[in-house]
């Protein structure tokens, strides 16, 4: 067991456990973060998606010592004072959420696209959710979503 | 054509919000104080004689609560038509998915060492993968409480079938196959149980796709009174048909794991427990053999089908009846033979998911017509438009089509118009690909002109397919649904339909139908939480039949208040009978009167006179019949038709297939929800796709190999290309404002029209699915002698 | 579920080394770990019994890519994105740019290591194919001293390489190939997210339309990625054409049979793999 600092949706947290825990279950577990899913944990489905330093990455595959004094983005921090950051709303105007359990590591995927590039063609959508699996939308409200956004 | 203001517009889903901030509570989200979690034990065998099972070594451990069959106070044995699937093994394993015992602690990874020490003896029996092998006479009994391995056996008869096939000028049989489907739901199951107090009973949050068909049998394995199991629906991360039966086995042992350890139970599934214990899509083996004449016109048809129910019966009694109702596609043939079985083997159990019985058969009859075009030298669409179902049209189960518009023709020519069909198939027909590879050879070295070059190695094609779909349950079962609305006095308004959200949207659906009812906003409608202690039971969200059967329900629910509101400004501004009231905009208006008043002050008005504004909906679907013996009747109470366009390019040196564009026309009647109903298109072609092109659960002696996304290949977002969704909105008398079914027939489609297009640009025609790089180029599949994981 | 394990953060290299040459702890490297916790999930014998993960990611020894006169040096804890990022790597290593691309999805390639790729040696490790025809060595440090030895010896048998238990790779070094063409070439299941069913790499000279140096690699089609020595030898100084890339095609199968006899896959791969070979070299060379 450890203490671990780390930078949590903008704000310092600290967490006393154990570092070999991967960041996906002291999400959920330790912090109640539930917005984080657990889709295959292989890092195949991107269901558990977050951003580390502004990239995409499995939280799955991350371990809670390996985030030591970094910067972790899940779900909860994309909206500010309860208002929904227009990503999301674009999500909700063209019918990019069914079931929702894709949704928020689709989210961070998209996000973390349009921090690096403001204006990505389709084939960068593509391929910056390509690791992100849905099984309901067939991604193309999704793809219209963000390209949305980026106009 | 009705005036809408809300139906067919795009409207923000009811769930969305909490969806995209990540506040949305998915089953294992939830957690309860002391809850305890949960481990299967299972044995890694596929058919075995249980002898004992000895858990010395773990059952003094206090930590540790040993959950088996003997802990069950009513049913262990459960299923919708025979009860032949145990919560808890006690006697036989059949298949690898069985469960012997269940352990339950507050330590995780100390159950998952402790699963370990439990011992069974047991003694293993041959095990049956093949379902040919299952129905031969001497086949070792799966259920020995049947004297053979048949579920299901359902003929149809319609004719002189070889009256049809003597008189007729060709004759074609062929042999098609499809595999096992993973519905491949991104959440895995999880459920919780937790015991109320005192004579409550039981309160379950899962991941439920059928709230009320989960009371039934947790009731029956309690042996309690329905009343007493209470079953909240989690949000639903993706189902497809998928987390009924499976769902109903697990909130059935958390239950009985919280009566015996009276702390909240928690059980939730890794993606490899989930494929290996939940129920997949039938493989089927297809004969169809077709008589035709000269001109065309289908003379005969006889079909044998046998499809693969896997360990226990599930719904493969209700799957294989929409297969044989369906079979011929959507064809006026005068002479019918078809049977269809299904049969038992070790293999994972098979059941409901999308599609439900049509995607396979439809996959062999679409390519089965094509074949019969391309012997006549006359395009696919001809020799359907010879064929196809018009207004009149007989079934094959002898039902007349008329009171809707019967549309098949219809989106057909529009999927043709749309895709410039004709020219392209033509086109693409002319190309003579050279092929490298013949499918089986010992000498692997190629000759030296087997070599391809780089310019002559991609070819386009394109295909078509058409069907026709029951809606909803049809004869198969009771089909009647019930919705509650409570107005409030400011106008704003509760809903709640029995059948649940299973993602694809049904919540806005039936906001909407209230809201263009009631004349008032979306947002002003709160959908309630389902909870089958509020809602009656409306059978299963299954079979597309949500919108019909549930708008039913929900418009019923929405007209009766507003009969009640009406009623009150009638008298309030003394009106004559004939006059109308219009409800929209969220006021209520008389023209003649020249009379409007606001709808939330209309309700806080007529509740202070007594006024009930609350009113429970029902929808009953209308008499269908059905004559087992011979598979004659009217199936189902009206149709849907649709029509599938793909495009693909075909690489003929390595077997890929690139999908180009999908057009999809579908007729679902009025169009309620439209990026809801689009959304279904593009899920559904997906889905449908990735039948066609990626997706098998192969077995080695009945365990499944692929259990986790890095070998079950679901289609990613760069695996698709254009998808066009195009509806006509043909006349029904039924569902709401004439409203159907949409869900499934979008799935169904495609996977036949890639068959088609293949074939239509390498000129090979593909009898097994998927059509994965093995299968393109030598027609047949490879699989690993083994379960190693890994790409050799 | 997990089996305890400790986790360690190394600073510096020479922390790594020193916990690396404690005998009685079985430490394993964690730098992307994108193989090691799927590999520790799912209970593999390869991951079996770890008590520590030794953590190198902040480390900035092993950060960075950097030009030198000849080659090009890539940290052991730079990830395949930062790899497709880089600016140095998209003009110098066209192949290790297109082979990274394929490597999983982005949320692994932000992750993984090229490193951790092949010192994880799966036979189908993608950068593999692609750092052989570069001729890749790389550098492995122990507490004993520092030694070079090129990826080709490193790499033993599937999922095996020659390092030791106290032993950490630091670098590896890319010599250049300026003179060369070529290309990397993947045949997955799908358009993304797909293990390698076949991968290549091709790495040529020419002139006067004759081969002056050939390298040839493959991956997913033998137990591990392997060089063609043979095959490269006997394309000297023959002509550029498709006679000699259906020879070359045919051996490069040929010799894949020998190695590992007809797998259940062969029946499509081998065919596939002298289309894919013949195919990509006449793309590869312009005639």
């Amino acid at each position: 067991m450890k203490n671990i600092e780390f930078t949590l949706n903008g704000f310092p947290m600290l967490v006393y456990v154990d570092p070999s825990l991967r960041l996906l279950d002291v999400l959920r577990n330790t912090l109640g973060l539930t917005g984080t899913k657990e889709g295959c944990d292989i890092g195949e489905c991107g269901a558990c998606t977050v951003l580390l330093n502004g990239k995409a990455v499995n939280s799955c595959l991350v371990l809670i010592g390996q985030v030591e004094n970094q910067n972790v983005l899940t779900v909860e921090g994309l909206s500010s004072h309860g208002s929904l950051h227009p990503l999301q709303q674009k999500f909700l105007e063209y019918g990019a959420v069914q079931c929702g359990f894709c949704t928020p590591g689709m989210l961070l995927s998209a996000y973390a696209l349009l921090q690096e590039n403001p204006h990505p063609s389709e084939d960068e959508i593509k391929d910056a959710i390509a690791g992100n699996l849905c099984r309901c939308t067939g991604y193309k409200p999704i793809i219209d979503a963000i390209t949305a956004y980026s106009r | 054509m009705n005036n809408f203001n809300i139906v067919g517009k795009n409207v923000i889903r009811q769930d969305g919000l909490e969806k995209v901030t990540g506040e949305a509570k998915f089953a294992d989200d939830y957690s309860f104080p002391n809850q305890l979690y949960s481990m299967m034990v299972r044995l890694s065998v596929a058919h075995a004689n249980i002898k004992s099972i000895d858990y010395s070594s773990i059952e003094n451990d206090p930590e540790i609560i040993i959950i088996d069959s003997r802990d069950i106070p009513g049913a262990n044995y459960i299923g919708a038509i025979r009860q032949d699937q145990p919560i808890f093994a006690d006697q036989k394993i059949r298949t690898y998915g069985d469960v012997v015992c269940m352990l339950v602690g507050s330590d995780p990874e100390k159950l998952e060492l402790a699963g370990k020490q439990v011992k069974i003896n047991f003694e293993t029996l041959p095990t049956l993968t093949d379902p040919l092998k299952s129905l031969k006479k001497d086949a070792p009994l799966i259920h020995e409480q049947y004297k053979d391995n048949l579920i299901v056996h359902y003929p149809l008869r319609k004719g002189d079938i070889e009256k049809g096939f003597s008189e007729c000028d060709h004759i074609l049989e062929q042999t098609y196959t499809t595999p096992f489907i993973e519905h491949g739901y991104i959440e895995p199951e999880a459920v919780i149980a937790l015991l109320r107090e005192g004579n409550k009973g039981v309160h379950i949050i899962g991941s439920i796709q059928n709230p009320h068909t989960t009371q039934k049998v947790v009731a029956t394995v309690l042996g309690w009174p329905l009343a007493k199991v209470r079953i909240q629906q989690a949000e639903l991360g993706g189902s497809f048909g998928g987390k009924d039966d499976t769902m109903n086995i697990l909130s059935a042992r958390a239950a009985v794991a919280a009566l015996k350890t009276k702390r909240p139970v928690k059980i939730r599934y890794s993606r490899e427990e989930s494929i290996l214990e939940s129920y997949k899509r039938h493989p089927y083996t297809m004969h169809y053999k077709v008589g035709y004449n000269n001109d065309g016109k289908l003379i005969a048809m006889k079909i044998d089908i046998l499809a693969d129910g896997g360990a226990y019966a599930s719904m493969s009694p209700f799957v294989t009846w929409r297969t044989v109702v369906q079979a011929t596609g959507p064809y006026e043939i005068e002479n019918v033979w078809t049977d269809v079985r299904a049969v038992y083997t070790n293999n994972p159990y098979t059941g409901a998911m999308r599609g439900f019985g049509s995607p396979q058969p439809i996959f062999a009859q679409e390519s089965i017509m094509d074949e019969i075009a391309i012997r006549l030298d006359i395009s696919p669409d001809t020799v359907r438009r010879i064929n196809g179902f018009k207004t009149g049209s007989v079934t094959a189960s002898g039902q007349k089509l008329h009171d809707h518009d019967v549309n098949l023709i219809t989106v057909m020519d529009r999927a043709i118009q749309e895709s410039g069909f004709q020219e392209k198939w033509k086109l693409f027909k002319s190309q003579k690909p050279e092929f490298g590879i013949a499918p089986d050879r010992d000498d692997l070295i190629l000759k030296k002109d087997e070599f391809i070059d780089p310019d002559k190695t991609v070819y386009k094609g394109i295909g078509l397919a058409v069907s026709f779909r029951g809606s909803s349950l049809g004869a198969e079962g009771i089909d009647t649904a019930a919705a509650y609305l409570s107005v409030q006095a400011d106008g704003s308004a509760y809903l709640l339909c029995g059948l649940a959200e299973n993602g694809q949207g049904l919540r806005t659906t039936f906001s909407i139908i209230a809201a263009e009812v009631l004349g008032i906003s979306v947002d002003d409608i709160f959908y309630l939480d389902h909870d089958t202690s509020v809602i009656p039971d409306s059978g299963p969200t299954v079979a597309s039949r949500s919108t019909v059967m549930g708008g039913g329900a929900v418009k019923n629910a929405a007209e009766k208040v507003r009969t009640a509101l009406q009623k009150f400004l009638t008298e309030k501004w003394e009106l004559s009978e004939n006059d109308e009231l219009l409800f929209a905009g969220n006021k209520v208006s008389c023209k003649r009167k020249n009379k409007q008043i606001g709808f939330s002050e209309l309700c806080g008005l007529a509740r202070n006179k007594g006024v009930n504004l609350a009113a429970l909906g029902w929808y009953a679907g209308p008499q269908v019949d059905w004559e087992e013996e011979t598979g004659q009747g009217d199936a189902y109470f009206t149709y849907v038709y649709g029509c599938q366009v793909a495009e693909v390019s075909v690489n003929i040196s390595t077997g890929q297939v690139a999908i180009d564009r999908i057009v999809a026309v579908h007729d679902p009647g009025t169009v309620i929800n439209k990026v809801g109903a689009e959304g279904q298109v593009f899920g559904g072609v997906t889905q449908g796709a990735g039948y066609g092109l990626w997706e098998e659960i192969s077995t080695h002696q009945g365990m499944p190999r692929e259990l986790n996304f890095d070998e079950y290949l679901v289609p990613t977002s760069k695996d698709i290309g254009k998808i066009v969704p195009i509806f006509v909105q043909g006349k029904e008398k039924y569902g709401p404002w004439g409203a159907k079914s949409l869900g499934e027939p979008t799935l169904e489609l495609t996977a036949a029209a890639l068959a088609n297009a293949i074939r239509n640009a390498i000129g090979k025609r593909f009898y097994n699915l998927p059509l994965n790089l093995e299968e393109i180029i030598l027609q047949r599949k490879l699989r690993k002698e083994d379960l190693q994981r890994g790409s050799m | 579920m997990r089996t305890k394990v400790e986790f360690i953060r190394a600073e510096t290299i020479n922390q790594a080394l020193q916990l690396l040459a404690d005998n009685n702890k079985n430490t394993r490297i964690l730098a992307g770990g994108t193989d090691i916790i799927t590999g520790m999930r799912m209970k593999s014998k390869r991951f079996a019994n770890i008590d520590l993960l030794l953590d190198i990611n902040s480390i900035n020894d092993l950060k960075g890519i950097r030009l030198l006169e000849d080659s090009v040096t890539i940290g052991s804890n730079v990830t395949f994105s930062e790899i497709l990022e880089n600016k140095i790597i998209q003009d110098k290593l066209p192949l290790l740019i297109q082979s990274a691309s394929g490597i999983g999805n982005l949320q692994i390639r932000n992750r993984a290591t090229v490193v951790g790729n092949f010192v994880n040696n799966a036979p189908c490790a993608d950068s593999v194919p692609a750092l052989l025809v570069y001729n890749a060595k790389l550098r492995i440090e122990s507490l004993k001293g520092a030694r070079e030895i090129a990826l080709q010896d490193f790499l033993v048998k599937a999922y095996k390489t020659q390092i030791a238990p106290d032993e950490l790779v630091t670098d590896i070094q890319i010599p250049l190939a300026n003179d060369f063409c070529g290309t990397f070439y993947k045949l997955g299941r799908r358009q993304s997210v797909a293990i390698s069913r076949i991968s290549l790499a091709v790495l040529a000279k020419l002139s006067n339309h004759k081969i002056d140096e050939i390298r040839i690699a493959s991956g997913a089609v033998t137990p591990i990625g392997k060089r063609f020595d043979d095959l490269e030898e006997f394309a000297i100084g023959k002509n550029a054409g498709k006679e000699l890339f259906i020879e070359l095609a045919q051996k490069m199968a040929q010799q894949i049979l020998d190695v590992t006899g007809l797998r259940w896959s062969g029946f499509h791969k081998i065919p596939v793999l002298q289309q894919a070979l013949y195919q990509l070299l006449l793309t590869t060379i312009e005639l």
